[in-house]
C-alpha cells in the first residue's frame, strides 16, 4: 500500500500539452487521496527530468509514483528503472497514458480531453495506492543459442556468438546449409557466386568446437522460458534436446512464385530474376548468351512482381526491396557475357537505392532502356512461337504503346516469407500482415520478438539483401550476447498468482493458459492450481476464467482494477 | 573521467548508432568511453519531428535511449568533446581526446537555463538548422542528455583581446544592444577604473581590431562605452561609499596619483588591502589634469577619480611628498608601489630655450591664466607629442596663429594620427623637418619634448639609478616595491598606465600573500578569434551594417567638449552590427544570474589520453548544403528551405511553434518538395541515392497534411524509393491523402515580388513538357553525404574509404562494421547512408564485431 505518492504530469513538449490541459491535471490531482506531491514537466523522459524525480522521492520520501505521458510500451522500463535508481519499488510505479489514449485521440476537444486524462490519473493513483512491492524472478542462463535456419543469417550469427564466446546450434531443415544463397549465382557488390560465400563460412565453422550444425533438422517442441529454454530437435533420424538461453530465428524467405500467366509465365521463354542467374553463371559460351539452345539477343525485364501489389486482393502489399538492385545488376553479368544484348526494364519505380544507384547507371550507359509502368496498366505479354512480344506505354516521348519483341522475359520476382506453420505454432511468433516475422519496435528493438529470448534475423523479418541480412543477423547475435553473458535475467514478476484459500482445484484454467503455465500440486488438505512462474507472460487469460476469483494477475490485481474502476466512476457517482 | 584511463571500447559519436553499440556492449559487460562532439548526445535523430513509417514521435524513441547511455554503468559519457588521434599501441589502441571548455562546472549545473535567458550573445542554432539564434550560453535542447549548459565561446573577440586594459569590448556592445547600460558600467568597472575618462581619450585599439573595420567601419565602440558612461554618471552623480565584502589587515603605500597610481589603488582596493595614495600636489590626477576640457571635461576626471576614492579603504594624503622609501616601510606598509610618472627636467633643455618668450608645455598647460595673451599671436609648438597636439589646440581655442613645428618627418610623431588631424583641421600649421634655432617670427614658443620618468624619490635608496628596472611582475629589485606607469615605461599613454598598474596590483596581491609570482597568469586570456574563422561562421555574407560617424560640436574651437554624446536609439542600432567573432562575449550575466555558481571562465579545454582495446566509428553523415545547388535560390529566396530546416518546424520542439513561412510569417498554402536535391546528382558531385529522402519527404508530407490541411503538396521526384519494411504501405498513405506526385526534374526556381516561387520544370508523364509551377514555399530534400571528419583521427594508422568517402567496410557482405584496420569498426552512416532501423542493426552488428574482437584477443588468439 502506498500513502505518499509523487504524480508527474508530462507535457510532452506539446504532444499532450496541445490537446490536453495538463496544469489543470495536475492542480485537479494532487489533492487525490494518498497524493503527496505533484508536477508538471516539460519531458518526463529527460534526464534532467528523471534527475529531478528521482530528488523528490528521495527528500519527500515517496512510496509510490504515478506518470502521466506517453503509452508504457514506450517508457514503462525508463521510469521504472528511474524508480529503482531512486530505490523504490519499479513496481509501485504506475504509468498513465494520456497520450497515445487521450491527447492524441481527442485533439478536436480539450476540455474533455482534460476531464479524460484526469479520470485516467485517478485511476492510475488508485491503482498505485494498492500496489505491493513485487521483485523479478532471477534465472540462471545458459550460455548457448539455438539458430533456426542454415542460410547465410544464421551461419553468420553462429559465427559472431561463437566469437563472442557462446555455444551456437543451428539447425537446418535441408540436407545441406546455405539456403538460398546455394542457388544465387553471383552476387554483389563482390560478384562472387553465393555458394562460395557459404563455402567460405562453412570452413570456419568446421574450425569451431562451439557450433554444432545440423541438417534435415527441426525444432519440435520447446519448453522454458528466457535464458534457459529446452528444445527438442530431430535431426535425421536422432533425436535430442537442447538446452539453449536464446532461440533465433533466421528462417529466410522464398521466391515468389508467379502464377500461371501471370506476365506470361507459363511460356518457356518466360523465367523468374532467380532462374535467369543460375543461367548466366552456368553459361559457357563466351560472348553469347545461350538459352534452350538458342542465342538470346534481346532481353526484357518486368519489375515488381509479386510485390507492390495494392490493388491485388490478398497481394503482397511491400515491396521486396532487393530486386531492382538485384535485376539491375544481372542486367550488367548479362552485358559482360555479350555487350550486345538489347535490354529492356520495365519498372514502376527504380530503387536502386544508395550505392547501387551505379549499377542503374551503368546499365543507362551500356544502352539499357527503361521504361515506367503503373500498377493499373501493366505491359500486355503475348507471345509467338519463342517469341515474346510485349506492349507498354511509353510515357516519355510517344505517349504511345511501344511494341518490343524479345527473346527471353525475366520477371523480376520478390521475396515473400516462408510459412513455417509448425514452427510458429512452436514458438508462437508473432507474424505481420506482410507474413514475415515482426519484431517489437523496427528502430528501438528491431530484433526482437514480443516472447523475451526469441529474436529473428535476415529475411526472415522482411526483404533484405545479403548484407543487411548479416547485419541484422549479426545485431541478434549481440542482443544474444548482451542477454546472456551476464549469465542471469530478470523475469517479470507480474504474472498469475492463486489465491490458494479461494481454488477449489476445479482445473477450469487449464487449458486457459496459452503456455502452459498453469498444473496442479497437492497442498496439505487439497489440490490446487500452481503457476510456473518462468513461463507466465502475465497475460491474464486465466483470471476470467476462475468461477471462484481464486486467480489474479501481480500488479494488477482484483483490489487494484476495482479500486480503479470506482476512482473513474467517482465523477459519475458525484453527479 | 579522470578516474579511468582505460576502456574496452572507445565509441566515437553519440548518435543513435553509437548509443546503440555502447549499450550492447555495456550489456555485454564491457567498458565503453562514448565521446560526443556536441554538447548532448542523440545525433540527428533526436532533432527529428518523427520518423518514417510508424509516425513515432522521434524524441520519444531517442530519449529512453539517451538517458539509458548516460545511465548505464559501463558506459562513461564524454560529451563537447572531440578524438584527436588514434594511435594503435601494441595490441591495443590509445586515443587522444579534447574536451573542449565548456565554461560551465557540469557538476554544479541544474540545467536551469536561467543563463540562456540572461545571454547578450544570439548566434545560430545549429540545433534549429539556424532558422532561429540560439544564445552563446545555451542547452542544445530540451531533452539534451546531459542536460547541463555550455557556453560557447570560440576565443577572445579582436576587440576585447587587443585591449592592454582587458576591457570587455564585445562585452559592453553586447550588453548595449540588449539595453543593459547600467551592468554595462558594472561590468566595465571589473575591469578598469577611469570609465568617463578612458571613453573620451582612450586611442581605442579595440575600434581598429573590430571585424566591421574591414567592412563598413568599426562599431564605435568607444562612443558606446561613453554612453554608458555618461547614462551611469546621470544616474548616479556622486558614486556610492563602496566597502569590499572582505577588509585585510594590510596596508600598501602608492606614491603618486596619476591614472596608475589611481588605477592600482582602485585593484587593490577591490581587493581588500588598506591602501594609502600618497601625492605632492594639491589634487590628484596628474597628468590627466593637464588634459583640455575640450577632450576631457574636468568634472568627468573628478568623477572618476570619485570612483576610485569611494572606496572606504583608500586613503588620500595630498601635498605629501613621501621622502624615504625605508620610512614606508617603517609605517608599517608590507607593500610599495611606485607610480611617481613623469616630469620635465629643465636643466635638459637646449640653450635656445633660455628666453623669455619660450614655455614648456606641461607648464603652458597648467597656467592656464597665461592663456588671455595669445590672441593674435604667432605661437609656435615644437614637438611631436600629443601634449604638443593638446597645446597648438588650446591656443587655437584662444586665437593665436599656431603652427606645430617638428624636427622629423610626420610619421615619426608619437601623437596619435587623430590629434595630429584634429589639430591641422582646427587651422594649426605643420611644418615638418623644423629646426629649433631657425624659428622665426615667434611670439611664443611651446616646447613639447618628451617628460622623463620622475626619480627624484630613489635618491639615496638601493634604487638610486638613471632608470627604474621591472622585472616581468613590475617588482623591483627590492621585493616588496613595485613600480607601474610612465615612471617605469617613459612618457606613454592612459592605456599603458592603466594595464601595467593592473598587472603590479595582480602580483603585488599575490606577493603579500606569499605566492610565488610564475605561479599564476596574470593575463589568461583565450587566443583571440581569427578573421577567416569569422568569415567562415557567417559563411562570407556578413550582414550589412552602416558606417559611424562622429557627431561633433558645430562650433569647432569651442572651449567646451567637442564629441557629443550619441542617443540611446542610435547606440542601439550601431550595437547591433557586432559580429559577435568569440562567440560569448563575457558580459557576465549569466555569471551574476546562476543560481548554482556553476560558471566558470577560468575553465580551459582538457586533454585526455585513454587506452581501449577496439573503437568504433559513428561519426554519422553530413547533409547536403543546399546553396551550392544554386539553380534552387538556397540562401537567396527566404522560401526555399532545405529538409532539414522543415523537420524542425514539425518537431514538439519547433522554432516557430506553427508551420510557417520563414518569409512573412504566412502558413503556406501550396507547397512543393523537391526530391534528390544533391544527391542523384553528377553535377554537385554525388551521383549515388541518399536512400532516405523520399521516405523523410513522404513523411514531411503527410505531417504537413496533418497541420495544414487544406494545403496543396506536390512532391517532384525521379523514383519514389520506398523499399523499407512498411515504407510502401507508408508512401500509399500518402497517396492516398491526397499528396500530389510529379515525376519529373525542377530546372530552376524563380521568385516573384510576394515572395512566391516559380518552379520550372519537366512533367515526364506529361509528354515531357516544361511547366512553371506557383508554390508559396518549397522544401528541398537534400541528399546525405559523407562526414569525413571520421577519418581525422586516424593519422598515422590509415583508415579506407570508399569512392563515395564513407568508411569502407572490407568485406560488406560478411563482415558488415569491419574496416581496413584490425580493431577499428564502424556503425550506421559512417559506412554509407542509411535509415534510422538499418543504422541500429548497423551498429548491432558492430557491437558484435567489437566484443567478437575484444573476446578473442583475451583468449588470447
Amino acid at each position: 500500500m502506498s500513502d505518499k505518492i509523487g504524480v508527474f504530469v508530462c507535457y510532452c513538449g506539446g504532444n499532450i500539452s496541445d490537446f490536453v490541459d495538463v496544469e489543470k491535471v495536475k492542480d485537479t490531482i494532487s489533492g487525490e487521496e494518498g497524493v503527496a506531491f505533484a508536477k508538471t514537466n516539460m519531458f518526463t523522459c529527460s534526464d534532467s527530468a528523471q534527475t529531478e524525480m528521482i530528488n523528490a522521492i528521495k527528500e519527500k520520501n515517496l512510496d509510490g509514483i504515478v506518470i502521466a505521458s506517453c503509452s508504457p510500451k514506450l517508457h514503462l522500463k525508463t521510469f521504472q528503472n528511474m524508480a529503482q535508481r531512486a530505490g523504490l519499488n519499479p513496481y509501485q510505479y504506475t504509468q498513465v497514458n494520456i497520450r497515445e489514449q487521450c491527447s492524441w485521440a481527442h485533439t478536436h476537444n480539450k476540455e474533455a480531453a482534460t476531464e479524460k486524462a484526469i479520470d485516467l490519473v485517478r485511476a492510475g493513483i488508485a491503482k498505485t495506492r494498492n500496489s505491493i512491492p513485487l521483485n523479478p524472478l532471477r534465472v540462471n542462463t545458459v550460455n548457448q543459442a539455438l539458430i533456426i535456419g542454415g542460410g547465410i543469417s544464421g551461419l553468420r550469427c553462429a559465427l559472431a556468438l561463437s566469437e563472442m564466446g557462446i555455444f551456437a546450434h543451428v539447425v537446418e531443415k535441408e540436407s545441406k546449409i546455405g539456403g538460398n544463397l546455394n542457388d544465387i549465382g553471383i552476387i554483389f557488390p563482390d560478384h562472387k557466386n553465393g555458394y562460395e560465400l557459404i563455402e567460405e563460412l562453412e570452413k570456419d565453422i568446421k574450425k569451431r568446437a562451439n557450433i554444432n550444425i545440423y541438417t534435415n533438422a527441426k525444432l519440435i517442441k520447446k519448453q522454458g522460458s528466457v535464458g534457459n529454454f529446452e528444445c527438442d530437435i530431430v535431426s535425421g533420424n536422432e533425436k535430442l534436446t537442447l538446452n539453449v538461453g536464446s532461440i533465433i530465428l533466421t528462417t529466410g524467405f522464398k521466391p515468389y512464385t508467379p502464377e500461371p500467366n501471370e506476365l506470361g509465365y507459363g511460356h518457356p521463354n518466360v523465367i523468374t530474376l532467380v532462374d535467369f542467374k543460375k543461367l548466366l553463371s552456368n553459361n559457357s559460351k563466351k560472348g553469347e548468351l545461350i538459352f534452350n539452345g538458342q542465342r538470346v539477343r534481346e532481353i526484357t525485364y518486368v519489375y515488381c512482381v509479386g510485390s507492390r501489389e495494392s490493388t491485388k486482393e490478398d497481394g503482397n502489399k511491400y515491396c521486396s526491396r532487393y530486386c531492382c538492385s538485384a535485376a539491375n545488376y544481372t542486367s550488367l553479368l548479362a552485358f559482360d557475357i555479350d555487350p550486345k544484348l538489347k535490354q529492356y526494364h520495365i519498372y514502376r519505380d527504380i530503387r536502386t537505392y544508395g550505392k547501387y544507384e551505379e549499377y542503374y547507371e551503368e546499365n543507362l550507359r551500356r544502352g539499357a532502356l527503361f521504361f515506367k509502368y503503373d500498377e493499373e496498366n501493366p505491359p500486355d505479354i503475348s507471345s509467338k512461337g519463342e517469341r515474346i512480344k510485349i506492349l507498354v506505354k511509353d510515357r516519355l516521348i510517344a505517349k504511345d504503346d511501344i511494341l518490343i519483341p524479345c527473346d527471353l522475359l525475366v520477371l523480376v520476382n520478390g521475396m515473400v516469407a516462408n510459412e513455417n506453420a509448425e514452427l510458429n505454432n512452436i514458438l508462437k511468433t508473432p507474424i505481420g500482415k506482410d507474413k514475415f516475422y515482426n519484431e517489437i519496435h523496427p528502430k528501438l528493438r528491431p530484433v526482437e520478438t514480443v516472447i523475451d529470448g526469441i529474436f529473428i534475423a535476415g529475411t526472415s523479418q522482411g526483404p533484405k539483401n545479403i548484407s543487411e541480412s548479416v547485419t541484422s543477423s549479426m545485431a541478434a547475435a549481440s542482443k544474444t550476447a548482451s542477454l546472456l553473458i551476464k549469465g542471469y535475467v530478470n523475469i517479470e514478476p507480474t504474472i498469475a498468482h492463486v489465491i490458494e484459500e479461494k481454488c477449489t482445484g476445479c482445473k477450469l484454467c487449464e487449458h486457459s493458459c496459452p503456455y502452459e503455465a498453469i498444473s496442479f500440486v497437492n497442498k496439505t488438505d487439497k489440490v490446487i492450481a500452481d503457476i510456473n512462474p518462468a513461463i507466465c507472460k502475465g497475460c491474464g487469460g486465466c483470471v476470467p476464467d476462475c468461477p471462484e476469483d481464486a486467480l489474479e494477475v501481480l500488479g494488477y490485481t482484483h483490489s487494484q482494477i476495482n479500486s480503479m474502476i470506482d476512482s473513474m466512476l467517482l465523477e459519475a457517482k458525484e453527479c | 573521467m579522470s578516474d579511468y584511463k582505460k576502456f574496452d571500447a572507445l565509441v566515437v559519436g553519440g548518435g543513435i548508432a553509437g548509443m546503440e553499440s555502447s549499450i550492447l556492449l555495456g550489456d555485454m559487460g564491457f567498458k565503453v568511453l562514448l565521446v560526443e562532439k556536441e554538447s548532448s548526445i542523440g545525433g540527428k535523430m533526436i532533432l527529428l519531428s518523427k520518423v518514417f513509417p510508424t509516425l513515432d514521435c522521434s524524441s520519444c524513441i531517442s530519449t529512453p535511449k539517451m538517458a539509458a547511455t548516460a545511465a548505464h554503468n559501463n558506459i562513461t559519457v564524454l560529451n563537447y568533446s572531440e578524438v584527436e588521434e588514434i594511435k594503435k599501441k601494441e595490441d591495443s589502441f590509445t586515443a587522444k581526446i579534447l574536451k573542449k571548455a565548456s565554461f560551465v562546472d557540469p557538476a554544479k549545473c541544474t540545467g536551469c537555463g536561467q543563463c540562456e535567458l540572461a545571454c547578450t550573445v544570439p548566434l545560430l542554432d545549429q540545433f534549429n538548422c539556424d532558422l532561429i539564434p540560439r544564445r552563446a550560453a545555451y542547452i542544445a535542447f530540451p531533452q539534451a542528455v546531459p542536460k547541463k549548459a555550455v557556453i560557447e565561446k570560440f576565443g577572445t573577440s579582436p576587440c576585447t583581446f587587443v585591449c592592454p586594459v582587458g576591457i570587455k569590448a564585445h562585452g559592453l556592445v553586447s550588453l548595449s544592444r540588449s539595453g543593459k547600460f547600467e551592468e554595462a558600467y558594472l561590468l566595465y568597472l571589473e575591469d578598469s577604473p577611469m570609465v568617463g575618462t578612458l571613453s573620451r581619450i582612450c586611442s581605442a585599439p579595440c575600434e581598429k581590431r573590430c571585424t566591421r573595420n574591414q567592412l563598413e567601419g568599426s562599431i564605435p565602440i568607444r562612443n558606446i562605452k561613453r554612453y554608458i558612461a555618461d547614462k551611469h554618471f546621470e544616474s548616479f552623480p556622486t558614486p556610492q561609499k563602496k566597502e569590499p565584502k572582505n577588509i585585510l589587515d594590510k596596508k600598501i603605500a602608492i606614491v603618486g596619483s596619476g591614472p596608475s597610481g589611481l588605477s592600482a589603488a582602485y585593484y587593490l582596493a577591490k581587493k581588500g588591502y588598506k591602501v594609502t595614495i600618497f601625492e605632492s600636489s594639491d589634487k590628484l590626477g596628474g597628468k590627466l589634469q593637464l588634459i583640455p576640457e575640450y577632450l576631457l571635461p574636468k568634472n568627468l576626471l573628478d568623477r572618476d577619480i570619485e570612483e576610485i576614492t569611494s572606496y572606504q579603504n583608500i586613503e588620500v594624503k595630498l601635498n605629501t611628498t613621501v621622502s624615504s622609501l625605508g620610512k614606508l616601510k617603517e609605517d608599517g606598509f608590507e607593500a610599495v608601489l611606485l607610480s611617481t610618472g613623469t616630469c620635465h627636467d629643465k636643466g635638459e633643455y637646449p640653450d635656445v630655450l633660455k628666453q623669455k618668450n619660450v614655455i614648456d608645455a606641461i607648464s603652458f598647460l597648467q597656467n592656464k591664466e597665461s592663456y588671455e595673451a595669445l590672441s593674435s599671436k604667432n605661437v609656435v609648438v615644437f614637438g611631436g607629442n600629443n601634449i604638443a597636439m593638446h597645446c597648438a589646440r588650446v591656443a587655437l581655442r584662444h586665437k593665436a596663429n599656431v603652427s606645430i613645428h617638428f624636427e622629423k618627418d610626420r610619421i615619426d610623431m608619437s601623437a596619435s594620427k587623430k590629434e595630429i588631424d584634429d589639430a591641422v583641421n582646427e587651422g594649426a600649421k605643420l611644418v615638418l623637418n623644423s629646426q629649433l634655432d631657425k624659428l622665426e617670427n615667434a611670439d611664443f614658443i611651446i616646447y613639447s619634448i618628451d617628460p622623463k620618468p620622475d626619480l627624484s624619490l630613489l635618491k639615496g635608496s638601493e634604487l638610486e639609478s638613471s632608470s627604474l628596472k621591472v622585472n616581468e611582475f613590475q617588482q623591483t629589485q627590492i621585493p616588496w616595491i613595485f613600480a607601474c606607469g610612465d615612471v617605469t615605461s617613459g612618457h606613454s599613454n592612459i592605456l599603458k598606465a592603466i594595464s601595467t598598474s593592473k598587472k603590479a596590483a595582480f602580483y603585488v596581491d599575490l606577493f603579500l600573500n606569499n605566492i610565488d609570482l610564475h605561479s599564476e597568469k596574470f593575463d589568461d586570456r583565450l587566443p583571440a578569434v581569427k578573421p577567416n574563422e569569422i568569415k567562415e561562421r557567417y559563411n562570407s555574407s556578413f550582414p550589412k551594417h552602416m558606417q559611424f560617424l562622429p557627431h561633433l560640436r558645430a562650433d569647432k574651437l569651442s572651449l567646451e567638449e567637442i564629441e557629443q554624446t550619441i542617443s540611446e536609439e542610435e547606440i542601439k542600432k550601431y550595437a547591433t552590427g557586432c559580429l559577435d567573432c568569440g562567440g560569448c562575449s563575457e558580459c557576465h550575466q549569466c555569471v551574476n544570474i546562476c543560481p548554482a555558481n556553476a560558471i566558470d571562465f577560468s575553465i580551459r579545454p582538457v586533454n585526455y589520453e585513454v587506452e581501449v582495446d577496439t573503437v568504433i566509428v559513428s561519426t554519422g553523415f553530413k547533409l547536403f548544403d543546399a546553396s551550392k545547388k544554386e539553380i534552387f535560390g538556397f540562401g537567396r529566396f527566404p522560401n526555399v528551405i532545405d529538409a532539414m530546416q522543415m523537420d524542425r518546424i514539425l518537431a514538439p520542439t519547433r522554432p516557430y511553434n506553427a508551420v510557417i513561412r520563414p518569409s512573412d510569417g504566412k502558413v503556406p498554402s501550396n507547397i512543393a518538395m523537391i526530391l534528390c536535391v544533391g544527391s542523384r546528382d553528377k553535377k554537385v558531385n554525388n551521383n549515388i541515392c541518399s536512400r532516405v529522402c523520399c521516405m523523410y519527404s513522404l513523411k514531411q508530407a503527410q505531417l504537413i497534411m496533418g497541420a495544414l490541411p487544406v494545403a496543396d503538396l506536390t512532391i517532384y521526384y525521379i523514383d519514389i524509393r520506398a523499399f523499407g519494411k512498411g515504407y510502401e504501405e507508408f508512401y500509399h498513405q500518402a497517396k492516398e491523402m491526397g499528396i500530389r506526385f510529379v515525376k519529373g526534374k525542377v530546372a530552376r526556381i524563380e521568385e516573384d515580388e510576394e515572395s512566391n516561387l516559380n518552379l520550372f520544370y519537366e512533367d515526364i508523364e506529361e509528354d515531357g513538357q516544361v511547366k512553371i509551377a506557383n508554390h508559396d514555399m518549397v522544401i528541398l530534400s537534400v541528399g546525405l553525404l559523407s562526414n569525413t571528419s571520421a577519418f581525422e583521427p586516424f593519422k598515422d594508422l590509415k583508415l579506407d574509404s570508399d569512392e563515395h568517402m564513407f568508411v569502407k567496410e572490407v568485406d560488406e557482405n560478411i563482415e558488415p562494421a569491419k574496416t581496413s584496420i584490425d580493431g577499428i569498426f564502424v556503425a550506421g552512416t559512417s559506412t554509407a547512408i542509411k535509415d534510422i532501423p538499418d543504422s541500429v542493426l548497423h551498429a548491432g552488428a558492430a557491437a558484435a564485431q567489437a566484443a567478437g574482437y575484444i573476446s578473442k584477443k583475451r583468449r588470447g588468439l
